[in-house]
């Protein structure tokens, strides 16, 4: 029986073994006998040709550890200590352990140590397998994806495709539209019913139903006109405003693990908005989102805008609490660019973060040329905070603000200086009951106390504590000291048991004596954070000879919180008596059962004065400020980071965009900037082949419900391609030289012919065999049946019931500044009650915490952008409708509104009236026939509707129907 | 290749129909939401998570280190892992020994301290996992790492995953269901569906700090329509749809309105079944008192537990039973204060124990994995000298149960002290391979399309744990 190592060693010898090589060569010997089994046993899995490959590094042939893996060489014959492989092995990094299981024993790593030390002779010359396996298939780039060609065509310059029904024709895009049906013996349907038109356009423009008094006049208003005047209305830049917010991953709170409220995110909402009212051209607002702090500004008002635009770079899903902050770092510039690439260009620049990427011709150095930029803006107020925070620029203050934040400043300033005061002259005077000189005689038990008394008896005690009764004014069984313990080694825990959650003050009692400690270290947890104190043990505790108060703190009910004294760092005795935790009411309580006193109450003064600050400071008006980045002090470029790890630095790479030779050059860097201007303008460029074509898609998407490239955030090689190429680029050039206006490019696609059709199949033969080769509609020959997304469906509901609340803009959330610390910032989040009947984009947009709606309907997460919203049918969505307080109360809401606005009307016109308000078109003869009956149905047993009630079933009723949430 | 992504492409009418598939079973277009059998035999048709928020602290239950007592009080260095986070050295740190006496217990003579007393009376049952460790050392990376298999990114979470790959047992019930879930800590996120269909979502039951009593599902009855008259509501839309029915067949639309008639179909048996699935007023005494129902500290897990078997029992594929809270610092993270381990014990112990016995006297624990554990461990020394523990990543325990794992058997090992895993070392994404290969599924071939790539649970990484299965 031939032992298994050894059986494993002839193998290796009879398949591996080089002819024309003898074993005699110097340390081959030691090489076979020793090393190569070794390697084979422990590290082929991970390293060789035929397993894994992992981090590009093979250990089955010598030119393997020569090259190395990503991060080089494996090892340097003769230099042990130079060599990764031994580092690694050795478990010395704490970073590159390997095999990363278990550590080698001793002896083997003895063995390579000397192998390599004895300058590594390896027989392996030949590499094993097919050579190309031996490439990490990353180093492969993908071919040219088409969207990397410049654009085929100029703006204006139709050279437009032949067609035959010539009298079809609208507008340029019709031709590609009609051309494309016509190859293949296909023709578009009729065009849509005048109040499907109507339904959609206002869908589509404004987010908002027609009224049925719109619908009734369909057809009658030329359409032109129609779509100015929607586009010139408010609700268009709302609507509009609601698709760039998802394109840019707006939220107002972080999300995730410690999620922390973005108290200033509105203003980006609502700069978004304002921007699009103005029209405002997409590739400015690209350039302001990018580098809005670094460009000139004529006045405040344009400084405030374009510092309000950068907040798109911090907007981002961040893990603030992220320990290791050198990761932090490069996760929220990973975030940026694949936002910003996947947003602006189609691009996945993420995949490059760790290898070429394996489709698309980025490589990992384009990835660190980009992150160069970004790791030189500070998107953190500082990387070292245990929960990070991002930065809060400086607003210009709009006119008029100023004075009454000067009010408040003032008022703020004199109310810091009496509190200065106060204290001092409560240190100096303290109350009666303070001023004790004599030490309480007789010892009481804790019931005897107010509030929650902990004796140091009930403790969690470390250390060698010892017990007392020498002074006898002490609480309960005695109290302890650290006489003769050494120090650095005793605490005392006391968790009181809070019965409700509130503030308390927290109040410790020992017994004092000259030689007692001055500065006893006290580390407080409560619900909003830590706390560190000291106090003097040397001195006759201030409060009825017993206490010292360390100040009032926030207290969960049966939380974690607790108070942990310790003889950490001190010289003196450390004596220890009990704790008590003092309720605001039970403080107030005492307060007024003091005994009279001569003059003023300081500690009173001082505490009104300390909640007064308190809340002035979270009032209204705030210092402006908004969510943004500045560039850092010493822009740098970055080093590539081997396979992603921050912990793996390979060389650094010029700051710079992607390269290639597909796109224009950056303009160089001055020096001292991160580069995010010269980025802007290349991302906004008009030689870049990639943002218009991207945008103009969008907006495509938008108005006909799939993109001419429908995988509408991707256009690299893993993407669709387009279904009409010439057309996409027609559209790309044009707009650009249209002054890349979203108003003037949405005009001109609902003004098509095409956008006009109907969704449903004419009874020409032709447009079944369309349907039937053209299933997924790619050629457009019809529209497609479109859902209404989540804020489409809101804000219908609430038109019909007439309680939409027009106003614009403004904050939801209102927070003076947040203290990434205090749990106080998930509360704001936590315990939000949305209440606001405005338009669903002024919703909160929390991560945790959604509208409940938009759970349902496909707007759970907002964790990146949103190029399309998905379009789940799910039961959560009929149960919302069936049963939900919401749609209850606004069915109701609009069966009175109903029964008011139109008080003579019979049941038929109401129910007329109905159909176009909810479905936007006038219900068949049996469909008015059902709500008749329903209306009218006798009364049975258990039902107890009235009239109006039955209404208000009906309305629900209609919402709930799958035709509410579609659009022909 | 296994892969549901062509399946979903290939379906006309694209996630709306099948979406409606996965908790409805019949449909037009899509038959790929119902029950399948992943590419693995399957051992384990279901699996119930216990997440013991905060970090149960493993030296202190399952994880028996003498070293500890012998050296309580001494001072060493330790590579601690959020120091180490923060500014890449260890530090000194003074060693605590376990408040809770450990003894071996049952046949297969496992260690387990007094801390959980009925559970140690099951460690013939449990397959104890001692050389876990994973990523991020503040609960939220490591509650999402535990959840999704990442500390940071927008990822799905495991149930998602596991509903995405297996499809649903029961057509009137979610496939994957949430009891009590908490807000923090990643919050929704935890059991969310990131870029898959939303139909794969985890559906929550109640949520942290609302008594089991009332945890159901969300919008399942109103106060405001009497039973009658939504029965009569009901009947005028079955009589609208069939009208919208007939004007999208001309149009072609039909994948899409079936889907919502059939979501509404779906949601009216909802209605009628699941509350009976919730109620637990048919359980004998016996029962509840086996689940610790009849006790005060114990009752609240003890109902959640004693739903969980009901929805096994009701064929739901990924059921997650949480003990949590909503603050940062959840449930079992006791920094300053080690013996409130014994309150939160108090309260889980009995529940989870009884499930056992419960899960097995019906037979269900053949077929059902059993999941305990909690985002991490904590260190074996005192947390800045006092009478709490640090969280550690590095070194900690779970431990499975049922199905396809070997009973009454340790795998894996920390050092002498519990801080580091040393030996049979099980990453997370390794637990995760291990999960799904019990459940049929291959971690390398569950792949979904996003973004241009495909992803997986465990990302580049994980290797099924061979050496605990049966």
């Amino acid at each position: 029986m031939v032992p298994p190592r050894f059986k494993l060693y002839l193998l290796v010898l009879a398949a591996g073994f080089p002819p024309g090589r003898s074993l005699a060569a110097p340390g081959m010997e030691f090489f076979e006998d020793k090393v190569r089994p070794l390697l084979v046993e422990h590290c082929y899995e991970c390293h060789s040709a035929g397993h894994k490959i992992k981090g590009g590094l093979q250990l089955d042939h010598r030119a393997g550890w020569e090259t190395g893996g990503d991060s080089g060489p494996a090892l340097v014959p003769g230099d042990p200590a130079a060599s990764r492989l031994l580092r690694a092995v050795s478990y010395q990094d704490r970073d590159l352990k390997m095999p990363p299981r278990q550590k080698l024993p001793e002896a083997a790593v003895a063995i390579l140590r000397e192998w390599i030390a004895s300058g590594a002779p390896d027989p392996r010359l030949e590499v094993p397998g097919d050579p190309a396996n031996a490439v990490p298939a990353a180093a492969k780039p993908g071919g040219l994806p088409w969207s990397f060609q410049p654009l085929t065509v100029a703006a204006g310059d139709p050279e437009l495709p032949a067609v035959k029904d010539g009298a079809w024709l609208r507008d340029p895009v019709d031709y590609h539209i009609l051309s494309a049906l016509e190859k293949e013996g296909l023709g578009p349907v009729e065009d849509a019913a005048p109040q499907a038109v109507m339904r959609r356009l206002f869908f589509d423009l404004t987010g908002l139903p027609p009224s049925a008094e719109d619908l009734a006049e369909a057809g009658s208003r030329p359409f032109p006109e129609l779509v100015d005047h929607l586009l010139a209305s408010d609700a268009f830049a709302e609507r509009w405003a609601q698709h760039w917010l998802d394109l840019t991953r707006f939220a107002e709170s972080s999300g995730g693990g410690r999620t922390l409220p973005f108290k200033d995110a509105w203003r980006f909402r609502d700069y978004v908005i304002e921007s699009i009212r103005q029209d405002v051209p997409l590739n400015r607002m690209i350039t302001e989102h990018l580098a809005g702090d670094l460009l000139p500004a004529a006045d405040d008002d344009e400084r405030r805008r374009q510092l309000t635009a950068t907040a798109f770079l911090a907007l981002g899903p961040t893990n603030y609490e992220e320990q290791d902050k050198g990761v932090l770092r490069m996760d929220i510039i990973d975030e940026q660019l694949e936002t910003i690439g996947r947003s602006f260009m189609g691009l996945t620049i993420g995949c490059a973060r760790c290898h070429d990427h394996k489709f698309d011709p980025i490589s990992i150095r384009d990835y660190y040329a980009l992150a160069g930029i970004f790791g030189s803006t500070q998107t953190l107020r500082d990387y070292t905070s245990n929960v990070a925070h991002w930065v809060d620029l400086p607003l210009p203050m709009e006119p008029g603000m100023a004075a009454a934040i000067e009010e408040k400043e003032i008022r703020l300033a004199r109310l810091q200086d009496e509190l200065k005061k106060v204290t001092a002259l409560a240190k100096k005077n303290p109350p009666a009951t303070v001023l004790t000189t004599v030490r309480p005689d007789k010892a009481i038990s804790t019931d005897q106390l107010p509030g929650i008394v902990v004796d140091e008896s009930a403790a969690t005690l470390a250390g060698g504590w010892k017990t007392s009764t020498r002074y006898p004014g002490f609480i309960g069984q005695g109290y302890l000291h650290d006489k003769d313990v050494p120090k650095g080694t005793a605490t005392a825990t006391f968790v009181p048991p809070i019965p409700e959650a509130g503030r308390y003050e927290v109040r410790v009692a020992y017994t004092h004596a000259p030689e007692r400690e001055k500065k006893v270290p006290v580390h407080i947890l409560h619900a909003d954070g830590e706390e560190d104190l000291t106090f003097d043990q040397s001195v006759v505790p201030p409060i009825e000879g017993r206490f010292v108060s360390l100040g009032t703190f926030r207290f969960e009910k049966d939380g974690a919180g607790f108070i942990l004294i310790s003889n950490e760092g001190t010289t003196g005795i450390v004596t220890l008596d009990a704790i008590q935790l003092l309720s605001e009411r039970e403080r107030a309580t005492l307060t007024k059962n003091a005994p009279e006193q001569d003059g003023p109450d300081h500690a009173a003064r001082l505490r009104e004065l300390q909640a007064e600050i308190k809340s002035l400071k979270n009032t209204p008006p705030f210092r402006p400020e908004t969510m943004g980045v500045r560039e850092v002090p010493e822009p740098v470029d970055c080093r590539i980071h081997i396979r992603g790890n921050i912990r793996n630095p390979g060389e650094p790479v010029p700051r710079g965009a992607i390269g290639g030779g597909h796109f224009p050059d950056m303009s160089p860097i001055p020096a001292g900037q991160s580069g995010r201007v010269q980025f802007a303008e290349w991302v906004t460029h008009p030689g870049n082949p990639l943002t218009a074509r991207v945008l103009v898609n969008r907006v495509w998407m938008h108005l006909f419900g799939e993109g001419l490239v429908r995988s509408v955030d991707n256009f690299g090689n893993s993407g669709e391609r387009p279904s009409h190429p010439a057309l996409l680029d027609q559209l790309a050039a044009d707009f650009m030289a249209d002054g890349w206006s979203l108003r003037k490019l949405v005009r001109r696609l609902v003004l098509t012919r095409t956008w006009q059709l109907a969704s449903l199949p004419s009874p020409d033969p032709i447009h079944a065999a369309g349907q039937a080769r053209d299933p997924d509609n790619r050629l457009l020959g019809r529209a497609h049946r479109r859902r209404l997304d989540a804020h489409a469906l809101r804000d219908a509901i609430l038109t019909v019931s007439g309680r939409l609340d027009r106003r614009l803009f403004g904050p939801n959330v209102s927070a003076g500044s947040v203290d990434a610390n205090s749990s106080e910032a998930q509360t704001l989040e936590y315990s939000y009650v949305f209440t606001d009947l405005r338009r669903s984009l002024y919703a909160p947009a929390f991560r945790n915490k959604r509208l409940e709606l938009f759970e349902h309907f496909d707007f759970a997460d907002i964790n990146g952008p949103i190029g399309q919203r998905t379009r789940g049918t799910i039961v959560p969505q009929a149960l919302y409708f069936l049963n939900h307080p919401f749609i209850l109360t606004e069915s109701r809401a609009a069966a009175a509104r109903l029964s008011k606005s139109k008080p003579g009307a019979s049941p038929t016109e109401k129910v007329d009236w109905l159909w176009l308000s909810i479905l936007g078109r006038t219900p068949s003869g049996r469909e008015r026939g059902h709500a008749l009956t329903f209306l009218h149905a006798p009364e049975e047993p258990g039902t107890h509707s009235g009239p109006e009630t039955r209404y208000a079933h009906l309305i629900q009723t209609l919402f709930a129907s799958a035709d509410f949430r579609y659009m022909d | 290749m296994f892969n549901r992504r062509h399946l979903l492409k290939s379906t006309a009418c694209g996630f709306g129909s099948l979406a409606l598939a996965a908790v409805g079973g019949h449909n037009a277009s899509g038959q790929s939401l119902l029950p399948r059998p992943g590419p693995v035999v399957p051992r384990a048709k279901r699996v119930i998570f216990l997440f013991m928020a905060g970090g149960i602290s493993h030296v202190d239950s399952f994880d028996y280190k003498p070293r500890l007592a012998k050296e309580n009080g001494v001072k060493r260095s330790f590579d601690d892992a959020r120091t180490v986070a923060k500014t890449g050295k260890g530090a000194e740190q003074r060693i605590m020994q376990s408040l809770w006496e450990f003894r071996q217990r049952g046949h297969s003579g496992q260690w387990a301290s007094e801390l959980f007393p009925q559970l140690a009376r099951r460690m013939d049952d449990l397959c104890v996992l001692k050389g876990l460790h994973t990523e991020g050392v503040a609960h939220g990376p490591a509650t999402l790492f535990l959840h999704t298999g990442t500390t940071n990114f927008i990822r799905p979470s495991m149930g998602s995953w596991i509903s995405y790959g297996l499809g649903t047992e029961n057509h009137n019930l979610p496939s994957f269901v949430s009891i009590s879930p908490s807000l923090s800590n990643g919050g929704p996120r935890n059991f969310g569906p990131a870029f898959l269909p939303p139909v794969f979502q985890g559906t929550p039951l109640g949520r942290a700090g609302q008594p089991a009593t009332e945890a159901t599902i969300k919008n399942l009855g109103n106060a405001t329509l009497s039973g009658p008259d939504q029965t009569r509501q009901f009947e005028l839309l079955r009589q609208l749809h069939r009208e919208q029915r007939q004007r999208a067949a001309a149009a072609g639309h039909l994948g899409d309105i079936d889907a919502v008639i059939d979501s509404y179909e779906l949601a009216w048996r909802l209605q009628t079944n699941a509350p009976d699935v919730l109620d637990l007023a048919g359980e004998s005494a016996a029962t509840l008192a086996l689940y610790g129902i009849d006790q005060k500290h114990s009752a609240n897990f003890g109902r959640q537990c004693l739903m969980a078997r009901r929805l096994a029992e009701s064929g739901v594929r990924f059921i997650q039973v949480n003990y949590t809270d909503n603050s940062n610092n959840p449930a079992w993270d006791q920094h300053g204060n080690l013996p409130k381990h014994k309150d939160h014990a108090a309260a889980v112990d009995q529940p989870v124990a009884g499930l056992l016995q419960d899960l097995k006297q019906r037979g269900l624990l053949e077929d059902t994995l059993v999941w305990f554990g909690s985002e991490f461990g904590r260190t074996p020394y005192a947390q800045d000298n006092g009478t709490g523990r640090d969280h550690n990543p590095l070194g900690f325990t779970q431990w499975l149960a049922g199905a396809g794992v070997k009973p009454g058997f340790s795998y894996g090992a920390t050092d002498e002290f519990g801080h580091l895993a040393i030996d049979g070392k099980v990453h997370l994404h390794d637990l995760h391979a291990t999960i799904l290969h019990l459940l049929g599924l291959d971690h390398e071939r569950l792949t979904f399309r996003h973004a241009g790539r495909d992803f997986r649970l465990t990302d580049v990484h994980g290797r099924v744990v061979r050496d605990i299965l049966t």
